[in-house]
């Protein structure tokens, strides 16, 4: 048998690399396989980019991943006012993670090619300083909120994800959202971080919503309305725990979301 | 206007390897959850062959993930990594090494493990280093693995130990 057509055995499916630059997704590249799909109107799904006001460190890690997720649905809508208030929230953020450093130039970079309209080259800079926000974690062994940041911004692009879906009659565009083993190794990840980090219930939060994700996720085979169900429990609780990680009081979010907390997924 | 913006992204490009440099190989290892044998630093001339062969992509409309994939391939060994991709997307794998007289082989695998369908490119045999690229369009969302191996020319695996370094694009 050629070697080109040999399956992977299980032992090499094990030991495979996980890398977060490369096996998470970035919301860019889901937010283009949602374009494919189903053409969303992104302009209503901008949010205001207000970073919460805290001195916890997982909190602003697992903001700068909100917060790099709606730059690029601003990117997607091509508001550039809204990506140069991304581009500042950022800033303050590493600022208060002490991570602020060599990001400067990014901060200048993302406010010239918002002025210039160039959206290609300001989703490769969000990306980027994204990027730069956790080498810089790594450097100042802060390694584990590096997890956070990946998370953060993964269930925010999966909350714009299936609040797209969820607005189409026929869930178009539900296969974007078939990401289960992801969710079920971001969980298993943050699972693994020191118990400091995991103090407090935004943490703990985030895996809960990544654990229920994945079940959802998981299920081989769900017709009509529990697929339109599963979808709607996954975007609520990722609105929930949106929510927490920008806001400055930091609530502790509840499993199943109060009437107040549980938005309706935006028509697109 | 295309041109300029082509040479921004390029000029984007170099800027990001110039700052990231060490410091992204450092994360990139430092998050690997397999063996000792990826850890070892690796020259930056293998991910500029790597960047620059997939800028050939980008002026398609291919967007480069900012983050790289670097490795040390020992006696030719297949080493594997795990990726999430999306139905209708069309994805580039791009494997490069300054070792001359090689052949690395990528291969994407569904989450099963089995081999999927690819269009495969490779530079000239005479050309200086190696460069190889697998291109899928999968048909479900989901896990994959792409995996690199180092072959000879005799489509025989390496005996030694080969450096490379793998981005990838999209669109």
């Amino acid at each position: 048998m050629d070697p080109a057509n040999t399956p992977m055995t299980e032992p090499q499916k094990q030991a495979a690399v996980f890398l977060d630059a490369l096996s998470v997704p970035s919301p860019g590249e889901v937010f283009a396989a949602l374009n494919k799909a189903c053409r969303p109107n992104w302009a209503t799904l901008v949010t205001p980019a207000t970073a919460p006001v805290t001195t916890e460190r997982p909190q602003l890690a697992l903001a700068v991943g909100v917060l790099t997720a709606n730059g690029y649905i601003a990117v997607e809508a091509q508001d550039g006012q809204q990506v140069k208030n991304v581009g500042r929230e950022l800033m303050a953020l590493a600022k208060s993670l002490g991570v602020s450093q060599s990001l400067l130039g990014r901060g200048n970079s993302l406010m010239e090619f918002a002025d210039n309209n160039d959206w290609d080259a300001l989703a490769d800079e969000l990306e980027a300083t994204e990027n730069e926000v956790k080498n810089t974690m790594v450097e100042q062994k802060d390694r584990d909120l590096v997890t956070l940041t990946s998370a953060a911004a993964w269930l925010r692009g999966l909350e714009v994800a299936t609040g797209v879906v969820l607005a189409s009659d026929s869930l178009q565009g539900s296969g974007t959202l078939y990401q289960p083993e992801l969710a079920r190794r971001l969980a298993k990840q943050l699972d693994s971080l020191p118990d400091r980090m995991k103090r407090g219930a935004l943490v703990p939060a985030v895996k809960r919503t990544l654990e229920t994700t994945a079940s959802l996720l998981e299920n081989p085979d769900p017709k009509g309305d529990t697929l339109r169900k599963n979808y709607k429990k996954i975007y609520d609780d990722c609105s929930v725990v949106v929510k927490a990680i920008l806001s400055s009081s930091t609530p502790a979010p509840t499993a199943t979301p109060s009437p107040a907390l549980s938005t309706k997924p935006p028509k697109s | 206007m295309r041109i300029k913006k082509i040479m921004l992204r390029e000029t984007l490009s170099l800027t990001v390897i110039l700052l990231l440099g060490f410091s992204a190989r450092m994360m990139a290892q430092d998050t690997v959850s397999s063996s000792a044998k990826v850890m070892e630093s690796i020259p930056t001339e293998s991910r500029r062959m790597a960047l620059e062969t997939a800028g050939a992509f980008q002026n398609d409309g291919f967007r480069i993930r900012d983050g790289e994939w670097s490795a040390t391939l020992s006696k030719g060994a297949p080493v594997f990594l795990q990726v999430t991709l999306f139905a209708g997307e069309n994805y580039w794998f791009v494997a490069a090494s300054q070792a001359t007289g090689a052949l690395l082989r990528v291969t994407v695998f569904d989450a099963s493990g089995k081999p999927v369908k690819t269009e495969l490119w490779h530079n000239e045999a005479n050309a200086e280093g190696t460069r190889s690229a697998a291109g899928v369009a999968p048909t479900q969302s989901g896990k994959y693995f792409i995996g690199v191996e180092g072959m000879k020319k005799t489509n025989r695996p390496t005996e030694g130990s080969l450096d490379f370094s793998l981005v990838y694009c999209y669109k």
